[in-house]
């Protein structure tokens, strides 16, 4: 159950570590992208670099189309945004610190992931423009492909906890990790977090081939907060994955928080570092693999985790 | 400010909000619009639906009818000849009996509010809500279930079957090619 003091507290801790995690994402994306490239990398200059590319944004003029979708379009970065904020808020810290602890946990998890398909393509829609437009129809087709592998190997961790709730889902892992118990869990898991988050190989709807995707005609504080969402995201993936696969705030030694943000940097880094590793994917190719490789696999690890538990 | 006063100003604001959008879905000009509020009044109407204490129910609404409404908004502009769906357009037909037939399906629907004598006293949602709604839907109600299934996931294969691009008279898009993105730069076959 929750044990922050107040509601209030739970939304400014949510709000503050959102920004926390847009910052070290920006920093770690820089990083990790110049030690994959050889190149240096200066501690002051890499620290300085979020500050400077958000200022940057903040006092850049605003754009605008011909007859875009005005609202859709301004509301659907702050919709990114929200959902979020959701994501994050189901994982819990500690085994008794969670920002919110539904018994439902996991399906408004889900709901929430579910969701960001309609802000990416509300986002790429509403700017009325062929290439943003193009990869709003991207993201859709990743969205429909990965939504089953995703949402069932996360369902997968529910079996051995036979709950819902996130809180119960890491108590249950306290004599064996899921990532050691599901064996295929966790790998489905970041593939299709790459998907979810669009980032790295499976950044299609806002990739570099269509001059940004759905926020090419970004500009300016909205840029500023679509940037920020999706990495939010991409920390509110990472962070779910810790607490589902590596066992949240279980560990030797240090207080559980601490266990919780260190297994969610581990799988921030290895997502971040998959978009420096490993090219772009073809959506033709991801979507043919997401449904005749990754789905069944998913079916398998749910059936055999099941199956385990019956034995 | 009490707890059962905020609940009840969120209630206010989900059910209200899902007229307003329930409305809007007829008085916009555009498919995808149009979709975007239905949405809108099914997340609304999910989060009357968690008020009442159906946690699981009302939260596993709003997850279907994000997937849902994309597809149908897809669909929808996939039948225009206007990709984007940002062509101004009519959202109803023969006005007059539109606006009389969807008042009178209002009127339907929102009766029983008025006509049911409904308990007064605190609805508190058992603790095995979701587990008692698992027995139902393996145990008196399989039947009806399982048949619903088995008949969707056949629709599902069928659909796939006919919109398969290996089909029974060589491959489907043979020939074909995919649009230019620029109509002007398109090659007249």
């Amino acid at each position: 159950m929750s044990e922050f003091p107040s509601p209030q507290l739970a939304v400014i801790v949510i709000g503050a570590v959102m920004v926390a995690a847009v910052y070290l994402v920006t920093v770690l994306e820089r990083l990790v992208g110049s030690v994959v490239a050889g190149t240096p990398w200066q501690l002051r200059h890499g620290l300085a670099f979020p500050l400077r590319a958000a200022a940057l944004l903040l006092v850049q003029r605003r754009g605008t189309t011909e007859r875009p979708d005005a609202a859709g379009w301004a509301s659907a970065p702050a919709l990114l945004t929200a959902l979020a904020a959701v994501a994050l808020a189901m994982v819990p810290l500690g085994a008794r610190l969670a920002a919110a602890d539904p018994k439902t946990g996991f399906v408004v998890f889900s709901a929430a992931i579910a969701f960001v398909m309609i802000a990416v393509y509300l986002h790429g829609w509403s700017s009325n423009s062929a290439l943003a437009l193009h990869g709003a129809y991207r993201y859709a087709a990743q969205a429909l492909s990965f939504q089953i592998p995703f949402l069932l190997a996360t369902l997968a961790t529910a079996l051995p906890a036979r709950s819902l709730s996130i809180v119960d889902i890491v108590t249950a892992q306290q004599p064996l990790w899921n990532v050691v118990r599901q064996p295929l869990g966790l790998p489905l898991y970041l593939i299709a977090g790459l998907a979810v988050s669009f980032w790295g190989p499976l950044n299609l709807p806002d990739a570099a081939d269509l001059a940004g995707g759905t926020s090419v005609q970004d500009s300016g504080v909205a840029r500023l907060l679509w940037k920020g969402a999706r990495a939010a995201l991409l920390v509110a993936v990472a962070a779910m994955g810790a607490a589902a696969f590596l066992g949240g705030w279980w560990g030797p030694w240090l207080p559980g928080p601490i266990w919780t943000v260190l297994k969610t940097l581990i799988l921030l880094l290895v997502l971040i570092a998959a978009g420096h590793l490993l090219p772009r994917v073809r959506i033709q190719r991801f979507v043919v693999v997401a449904w005749v490789v990754l789905i069944p696999l998913a079916l398998a690890n749910i059936f055999v985790s099941g199956a385990l538990l019956l034995l | 400010m009490t707890d059962s006063f905020l609940v009840d100003a969120v209630f206010w604001l989900f059910a209200a909000g899902a007229l307003v959008t329930a409305y809007r879905i007829f008085r916009t000009d555009s498919m995808v619009r149009a979709a975007f509020y239905l949405l809108a009044s099914f997340a609304a109407v999910g989060g009357v639906i968690v008020l009442l204490g159906g946690e699981f129910l009302g939260m596993v609404l709003i997850l279907m009818m994000a997937g849902e409404m994309l597809i149908m908004a897809i669909v929808m502009v996939m039948y225009m000849m206007n990709p984007a769906g940002l062509n101004p357009m009519w959202m109803v037909h023969q006005h007059r009996v539109a606006v009389a037939a969807g008042i009178l399906a209002f009127a339907v629907l929102a009766a029983p509010a008025f006509l049911v004598d409904f308990p007064d006293q605190a609805n508190r949602e058992p603790a095995t809500a979701t587990a008692q709604l698992g027995e139902e839907l393996l145990g008196n109600s399989m039947l009806v279930f399982e048949t619903a299934g088995v008949a969707l996931l056949a629709t599902m294969v069928g659909a796939v079957a006919i919109t398969s691009r290996r089909g029974r008279y060589g491959v489907a898009d043979d020939g074909s090619e995919e649009p230019a993105m620029d109509p002007n730069d398109a090659e007249v076959a």
